[in-house]
């Protein structure tokens, strides 16, 4: 029971994070990898925010929200806008992307240095609860229920605004939705702004509970890996793929060996790939990367 | 004003004979970005001042000591490349530095061919200085001791100080100094009579323990071991005690202030090997010139205080020699025998390693928020 409760523990931050990926694929039809780069964004804005221009916690999460998001904004203006504009070869985005990834990182160590920070400890309510025997950690709750709170209002917004009806239009067709006179060029900006914000989310929750150092995107990887799974594009399938890597990974270390589980994760991406490649909600498309 | 510009004459001339004279190189590698950073950081410093104090002093065998040095950054081909244009490019006298057993290993074929002396600061791995076949390396030196008896260390305090019968351990299976410690401290203790009743792995970049430390939870274990280090040791004791295991933990010599910031309180009842005792007073006076240099407080005072007294050491060696010739300084080093350096009296053994030096164990402590001396071990 506890092994089940660390993975949907750690399944709930893949999903912010994988809600990500899905959301800009849907759009773009491409795998944006800075999106790792834009979580570190927000570790580090809400770093600085609380512990050097002592702000509180929520007007600093606030800051980290909105940072994240526009650096997202500029990423896709100043990288991926004049690449759209030449080509519809989406393999150039994903390489761009990648490109971003690098510099986001490399210019935290270059700026602040590599060394490995922490949100201060009263960030969060920390705190035990046992319940049955199970181990609960307050950041456990908080992390879970984060999820819960943030997935629901982006699918209220997709579904209950006229911007998320245009962005839905656009994920069924782009050229089309702008030929019905959709402002396409807003619509990825605010894309990429809501992606921004929910890597921003991931990026919090991953230093309160795991520090935080330039590399820490890499572990977008896995969330990504978890977005395909469940099928890139889809909102509740990047959910759902998270919780079950979520609990492969720890049920894996748990009972079987640690040194299995990434064994275990990349084996269950080839097999999802070869079975149903399309993920278990994806819409079968034909260049899918 | 003709007698500021004379005095300003007589003090430069009086200052001729140690700037005159061509500097003695001496290359040094650290890890200044990457994960072990912090590390790096303070052995580039603490040799600054060693090196400082030195020239003020009028130098080594009346030449100024000049430090040459490069990042590794954690890579080992990073290190191979900084030994290697080190030893062929600078032509030091030797080089010291950086703590990594893995780093050191790396480089050590580079040194052997180059026939220039390497004073590691902080590996502990036994391969540092020896061979596969436990022939000794020419060229390799520590000034730290090994895992082998940080792995007794650990064991001895776990069985004898706090009675522990069963012990559960997590290590990083990616890491040679974890491997280490880990076999050593296994036979160790199932030697005194204790029981190895969990024995979990991770990976390096891992940053998730919390399914290993759950079967560590119902192992029934006395102690919990973590023999590793880097950013993944305040981590998995934060995880440990968020699934309420309030069990003593003990680790090698992986502990660094850094800790605190990313632990908290949840350190403890944590007990770390040290090589020294932040607050044994004779170090004192260096970690006061460290602040007022630096502006900072040396967190990681292990890596800080052995790279000073290799500096120290290596110019009680070239004096000793009576020559910068990197074979004569070689020599030297190996002979090295009851130098009273700043941590420690050393005398190197066949093995170019030192010798009976104690194992100093640090306990942490919440209310003061910093790691306290809590006794000491010498394994037979």
């Amino acid at each position: 029971m506890q092994q089940i409760i660390n993975g949907l523990s750690l399944g709930s931050v893949y999903a912010l994070i994988a809600v990500g990926y899905s959301l800009v694929y849907s759009i773009l039809l491409f795998s944006n990898f800075a999106h790792g780069g834009f979580l570190v964004v927000g570790g580090y804005a809400c770093y600085f925010l609380l512990t050097q221009w002592g702000y509180s916690v929520p007007v600093s999460m606030a800051g980290a929200l909105i940072a994240s998001g526009l650096t997202a904004i500029i990423t896709e203006r100043l990288a991926y806008k004049p690449i759209r504009e030449r080509t519809t070869t989406t393999l150039y985005l994903l390489i761009a992307s990648m490109g971003v990834n690098i510099i986001i990182e490399n210019l935290f160590v270059v700026t602040v240095g590599g060394r490995i920070r922490a949100l201060p400890q009263n960030t969060f309510p920390t705190g035990i609860f046992k319940i049955a025997g199970v181990t609960l950690s307050a950041s456990d709750i908080i992390s879970l229920v984060t999820a819960v709170i943030f997935l629901t209002m982006l699918q209220i917004f997709l579904n209950k605004t006229r911007w998320g009806l245009a962005i839905r239009a656009a994920a069924c067709d782009i050229r089309t939705a702008g030929l019905m006179g959709v402002n396409v060029t807003f619509l990825i900006s605010l894309v990429f702004f809501v992606a921004g914000i929910l890597a921003a989310v991931g990026g919090i929750f991953l230093s309160v509970r795991y520090s935080l150092y330039p590399q820490l995107g890499s572990i977008t990887t896995k969330a990504f890996i978890a977005a395909v799974i469940g099928g890139l594009g889809s909102l509740p399938g990047a959910v759902v793929g998270s919780l079950i890597l979520g609990l492969a990974e720890m049920l894996t270390a748990g009972f079987i060996s640690s040194q299995m589980r990434d064994l275990v994760v990349y084996s269950l991406l080839v097999i999802m790939l070869l079975i149903r490649p399309a993920g278990f909600f994806g819409k079968a498309v034909s260049e899918k990367i | 004003m003709r007698k500021f510009l004379l005095t300003l004459l007589a003090i430069s001339l009086l200052a001729v004979p140690a700037f005159s004279a061509e500097p003695i190189k001496i290359g040094e590698i650290a890890t200044v970005t990457g994960d072990f950073a912090a590390y790096g950081v303070a052995e580039v410093e603490s040799v600054k001042i060693a090196v400082a104090e030195i020239n003020a002093a009028g130098g080594v065998l009346g030449r100024p000591l000049e430090v040459v040095m490069y990042d590794c950054r954690t890579r080992q081909e990073d290190m191979v490349n900084a030994a290697r244009r080190l030893v062929e490019q600078d032509k030091v006298v030797a080089v010291i530095g950086p703590s990594g057993s893995g780093l050191c290993i790396a480089a050590a074929p580079i040194f052997n061919r180059g026939h220039v002396a390497h004073l590691g600061t902080l590996p502990t791995n036994p391969l540092v200085t020896v061979d596969e076949s436990g022939k000794v390396r020419p060229y390799n030196f520590r000034i730290c001791f090994l895992d082998p008896y940080q792995g007794a260390i650990m064991a001895q305090f776990s069985y004898i100080n706090l009675r522990a019968k069963k012990a559960a351990i997590l290590y990083d299976v990616s890491s040679d100094y974890s491997q280490g410690q880990r076999e050593f401290f296994i036979k160790s203790f199932e030697k005194s009579g204790g029981k190895i009743v969990a024995d979990e792995g991770f990976r390096g970049e891992d940053v998730d323990f919390r399914s290993q430390l759950t079967n560590m939870k119902d192992s029934d274990a006395d102690v919990l071991i973590f023999p590793f280090m880097g950013k993944s040791l305040p981590l998995a004791v934060k995880q440990a005690r968020e699934l309420g295991i309030e069990l003593p933990i003990v680790g090698g010599d992986g502990y660094g202030d850094f800790m605190w910031e990313i632990s908290g309180n949840t350190l403890r009842n944590t007990f770390w090997v040290s090589h020294v005792d932040r607050y044994d007073p004779t170090l004192k006076a260096f970690f006061d010139k460290y602040y007022e240099e630096t502006k900072t407080e040396c967190q990681e005072f292990m890596n800080a205080v052995m790279a000073y007294d290799c500096v120290y050491w290596l110019k009680d060696a070239i004096e000793r020699a009576g020559s910068t010739d990197p074979e004569k300084v070689r020599d030297a080093l190996e002979q090295t025998k009851d130098l009273k350096l700043m941590h420690c009296v050393l005398t190197m053994d066949e093995f170019h390693n030192p010798t009976g030096k104690d194992g100093v164990i640090l306990r942490c402590d919440e209310t003061e928020r910093k790691s306290l001396f809590f006794t000491k071990i010498r394994p037979e």
